[in-house]
């Protein structure tokens, strides 16, 4: 077991680096200290009880609570992002809803088990993927974070941007429209989102 | 000009990769088997098919992780993992990730050498797949080459890994795998015992 069964291995596994600091410049936004529980209480309202991801700077909130195990979610980390969708995958057709967490990066190295796996079995995850690239950021997220919308569209899959002010109901819709569609649908968390 | 590709010798393994899947079977017949793309599900579905087999009908390199889902989901289950020396070595980063898990899985890997769904190419692969295993963190990591052996298999340590070295096939190739993928998932949920609805997708 990971997070929420800590023991002495998964606890090492868990010490991390420093997380990076070069978040990107966006519009000001006061940053709820709450807002990383809202989101996992909704994910956990809507009866999501596992995670894996990678992380992002974007969503350090998240991945801390998620390693801390005080959300009532199990919390996997994986090495790259198609890993986590596999193990979720895996836990969702075993009869355990599950979400993903992942930088926009990651996206890329996901589609083939988005589309050879995901979409033809119905196992419809939710994705919490973050939009570096969308404001000024490092030169690296420039492309994907212009083409993101249209990589997604492309997919046929729906694409949900966070918005802080409705942050449990932006869950809430994410989780639906994967459960509606029996696809993965997209909640993309940009940096003005403070999670 | 020089190739890289490294193909197997006549002595890389001595087993008919579906003789040595038989055996495996007869060591796990209660168990919930996850197997990877291409000739391994397909040899599965000929040798038996039966609801606890999960046919992954492509993603390559994701046996082992959606294993570990399921295993995670059901700890008081044993699950396998069926996966070919081509796609672990698609996924090798996976290892540790299934090795922090503890989890009840037994990772069995045909190794003959070849990406041979794809007509026979050399596959890139680690010289040692169980060290790799156990450096990664598994419990328990072996070689095994005879049938003998791979059907009294017991799996005590777990995450565990069962190299088997094999020959390319030569017995008839199996359909390709006849249900499709919603009903791959429906009947692994009722070999699973849970729920298979609106409320689950």
């Amino acid at each position: 077991m990971f997070t929420t069964a800590a023991g002495a291995s998964a606890a090492t596994l868990l010490v991390t680096p420093a997380l990076h600091t070069d978040n990107p410049s966006c519009p000001a936004r006061a940053r709820p200290a709450d807002a990383p529980r809202v989101v996992l209480d909704a994910f956990r309202d809507a009866g999501c009880t596992f995670a894996s991801g990678v992380p992002c700077s974007l969503l350090a909130g998240l991945f801390a609570a998620l390693e801390r195990g005080d959300s009532a979610i199990e919390y996997a980390p994986a090495p790259r992002e198609d890993c986590a969708v596999g193990v979720a995958t895996g836990a969702l057709l075993a009869g355990r809803p599950s979400f993903v967490l992942m930088q926009n990066s990651g996206l890329g190295y996901c589609l083939n088990v988005i589309t050879s796996l995901n979409m033809i079995y119905g196992l419809a995850l939710p994705l919490v993927v973050s939009w570096r690239g969308r404001h000024a950021d490092a030169v690296e997220h420039d492309v994907i974070g212009a083409r993101m919308p249209d990589l997604v569209a492309s997919l046929g899959l729906a694409f949900t941007v966070f918005d802080p002010d409705r942050a449990a109901a932006c869950v809430g819709e994410v989780v639906d429209r994967a459960r509606t569609t029996r696809l993965p649908a997209i909640l993309a968390v940009d940096a003005s989102a403070g999670l | 000009m020089t190739s890289l590709a490294r193909l197997p010798d006549a002595a890389h393994g001595p087993l008919a990769p579906q003789a040595a899947l038989r055996a495996v079977l007869e060591a796990a017949a209660a168990d919930l088997v996850v197997s990877t793309c291409g000739y391994p599900s397909r040899d599965l579905q000929a040798i038996g098919d039966r609801r606890e087999h999960f046919y992954l009908v492509g993603s390559m390199g994701m046996a082992a992780p959606v294993a570990l889902g399921v295993a995670l989901a059901h700890p008081d289950r044993r699950i396998v993992a069926v996966d070919g020396d081509g796609s672990v070595a698609m996924n090798l980063g996976c290892l540790p990730m299934v090795a922090a898990s503890g989890a009840q899985l037994v990772h069995v890997v045909l190794d003959n050498g070849l990406h041979e769904s794809t007509g026979g190419q050399a596959t890139v692969r680690p010289l040692d797949l169980p060290a790799l295993a156990l450096a990664a963190g598994y419990r328990s990591a072996r070689t095994v080459d005879s049938l003998d052996e791979l059907a009294a298999l017991t799996f005590d340590a777990t995450p565990a890994l069962v190299h088997i070295p094999c020959a390319p096939r030569t017995e008839a190739i199996g359909a390709r795998i006849r249900l499709t993928p919603a009903q791959l998932v429906a009947r692994a949920r009722a070999a699973l015992d849970v729920p298979h609805s609106e409320e689950i997708e």
